[in-house]
């Protein structure tokens, strides 16, 4: 593991007073808690006793309980400050520990710092405001992180959609670098109104995708032919178990006036229903049939970091 | 005949060098497994797993046949038969307490004498009702269940609300232990009394005594158990962990609870199927954590003595068994009588 980064890996309400939840990142299995003031935190879910998941362990005055033999572990940093019938002069040990990471929570997600240095900087979810009636979500998709990046880019009505809108295939241009995202827009029309897109001059709408080269903070607006968005997600995903990927995302509808849209779009708007979800069904011959087009710049910018690291530890 | 598989893997768990303790790489043999019920034995076939190496049982007549194959593919399938019958495809099999006892190991060493002695069960095994008999599954390895019998502490955390609160005025637990078998004695005063003894078995006291002895044999996760409650009666129990895999467990128990109240002696059998679900809810993924490429070892508090005792000594006789040596110390007698042991006679 290289560069440390944070992920976005829950959003906060999953996760209330004396709550736990059980999230993976970057394949790690890691048990968060919220204590009873409110303060998240996240240690490894395996207790270093027998190896229990602590995700599966009740929230005590003090930290994470273990649901096997009751061995308690402080959130802050991992220490374990309890272990039951020990005699009131007994001690336990300073390196008994489970391993424990940076937390912090930030516009409705929850993030983790992994990796190496020094936990710091802006977290994935530091621009997202939302600004009008909002929706989430969270879902386990069956592609491994790197091919959901990719997806994203070359395919996106592959994995989620929108409501009385139809995602077309025509991108504009290529991938442009946007900081650590590659940005990417398509052309896409309101669905069973208006013409189809083979005979649309101008799109309607456009999706744009912002992509991140490495980690999981996926940003997706729908915009209007102004290019004024009418929707902002930020779509949180990391790399879960056996080459699925989870992510769990919020985003809000803009208050603003659309015109022509589709009677699926206001219907949703009106039983407040989110316009945005996860494609009920991924299908693999869908996924296999995409051209690998935009994801390529992605993937020679990857290549090229490889090799960029490969040097500095060759030169080490 | 087949080359043996299980020495093979045996060779290959001794490379390691952490992982090498690792409770779910023990496969240890010349022993008897109690595999079956014999009331579950009858004219028709039925499989079972020891080591991940298939035991078919059935009847001709009144005597109990146990082979790699099914009956109707021995003469056919007869090259398939490995090591482990010689060739014959007919494994050494036996009838006591209850049980269908079959030889894991080489052929030539299957003695009688090498069964287990369990001195509350008629050696026959005539009169043990079927309610005594229950066979639950555990989602780990056979060592990890035994692990997990052995250790007391879970119980206060993952049982609370099964079988009592823990609390006690003194709680003092003893381990010895030979070359082939581990034996806890735990004596606890004044604990509260289980609900279930409380209400269903006519204990109406607040608090009693406790005296439990559980008595592991290493080979063959065969636990012996005899807890003995003042005021109240024992409840002498066996429960023998069938290695099914790395990654499975069975138990056929007996809950020999004859001598308990009715009806207490009917329910008490019963209880594994709330306390079993409870143990696979931590037994299923800590298992599963023992596969991963984890090279920390796992931290111990005083309270896992007996558990530490029992890997290493599995870890001992895996390593003898390895270098070739598949022989009972001086020490050990299976089939000695443990009734003074387990405190059924002063």
């Amino acid at each position: 593991m290289l560069d440390g980064r944070w992920w976005a890996i829950a959003l906060s309400e999953a996760l209330i007073p004396g709550s736990t939840l059980a999230v993976v990142c970057e394949g790690e299995e890691l048990a968060l808690f919220r204590d009873l003031a409110g303060v998240v935190f996240a240690l490894e879910d395996r207790c270093p006793h027998r190896r229990v998941p602590l995700s599966l362990g009740p929230v005590v005055p003090g930290g994470l309980q273990c649901p096997y033999h009751g061995w308690t572990f402080e959130g802050v940093n991992g220490r374990c400050v309890g272990i039951p019938n020990l005699r009131s002069d007994e001690r336990v040990p300073q390196r008994y520990t489970a391993r424990c990471f940076a937390v912090r929570e930030l516009n409705g997600f929850i993030h983790v710092w992994r990796g190496m240095g020094t936990p710091g900087g802006r977290v994935p979810a530091y621009d997202y405001q939302c600004g009008g009636p909002e929706y989430k979500g969270e879902a386990v998709i069956p592609i491994s992180l790197d091919a959901c990046r990719d997806v994203m880019l070359d395919g996106p009505q592959c994995l989620f959609e929108f409501s009385g809108v139809e995602i077309t295939d025509f991108f504009y241009g290529d991938p442009r670098r946007e900081g650590d995202h590659l940005r990417l827009d398509r052309g896409a029309v309101w669905r069973g109104k208006g013409q189809k897109p083979a005979f649309v001059r101008d799109f309607p709408l456009v999706l744009r995708t912002r992509v991140p080269l490495v980690g999981g903070d996926v940003w997706i607006e729908l915009l209007d032919g102004d290019e004024q968005p009418l929707m902002s997600i930020m779509l949180a995903a990391s790399e879960n178990l056996r080459g699925t990927t989870r992510f769990c995302w919020r985003g809000f509808v803009h208050s603003r006036a659309v015109r022509g849209a589709s009677f699926e779009w206001w219907l949703r708007r009106l039983t407040r229903r989110s316009p945005f979800a996860p494609v009920a069904r991924i299908e693999g011959a869908e996924l296999a049939a995409l051209a690998v087009a935009p994801s390529r710049e992605r993937q020679a910018w990857a290549a090229g970091r490889q090799d960029a690291t490969r040097m500095m530890e060759g030169a080490q | 005949m087949k080359r043996n598989p299980i020495l093979e893997t045996g060779e290959d768990a001794g490379r390691g060098s952490k992982r090498d303790w690792v409770p779910i790489n023990f496969d240890l043999r010349d022993t008897w497994f109690p595999v079956a019920y014999c009331a579950d034995v009858g004219q028709r076939p039925i499989r079972r797993i020891v080591h991940a190496q298939d035991v078919y049982l059935w009847r001709e007549g009144s005597r109990v046949r146990a082979a790699e194959l099914r009956p109707e593919l021995l003469e056919r399938m007869r090259h398939a038969a490995t090591h482990f019958t010689a060739g014959s495809g007919m494994y050494p099999v036996e009838e006591r307490y209850g049980y269908a006892w079959v030889w894991y190991g080489n052929p030539d060493s299957a003695h009688e004498a090498l069964i287990p002695n369990i001195p509350f069960l008629p050696r026959d095994g005539f009169g043990i009702p079927r309610y005594t008999q229950r066979a639950v599954r555990f989602d780990a390895s056979s060592p990890l269940s035994v692990e997990n019998l052995i250790d007391l502490t879970h119980a206060d955390f993952l049982h609370a609300n099964s079988i009592g609160d823990g609390r006690s005025e003194s709680d003092v637990v003893e381990v010895a232990a030979t070359s082939e078998t581990v034996t806890r004695t735990r004596i606890v005063t004044r604990k509260s009394v289980a609900p279930v003894m409380r209400w269903v078995g006519g204990v109406r006291a607040r608090y009693q005594d406790l005296r439990a002895v559980l008595h592991v044999h290493l080979r063959n996760n065969v636990c012996i158990s005899y807890p003995m409650f003042t005021p109240g009666y024992a409840i002498p129990n066996v429960q023998p962990f069938v290695p099914v895999g790395k990654h499975r467990s069975r138990v056929d128990q007996t809950n020999y609870t004859v001598h308990a109240p009715a009806p207490f002696r009917w329910l008490m059998p019963r209880i594994s199927y709330v306390i079993q679900p409870q143990d696979n809810s931590v037994l299923r993924p800590q298992n599963a954590r023992y596969f991963g490429p984890e090279e920390r070892n796992d931290l111990s508090s005083r309270f896992d003595g007996p558990g530490n005792r029992y890997r290493l000594l599995m870890t001992r006789l895996a390593a003898r068994q390895r270098n070739g040596d598949f022989s009972y110390g001086a020490d050990a007698d299976p089939s000695a009588d443990i009734s003074m042991l387990l405190g059924m006679r002063e």
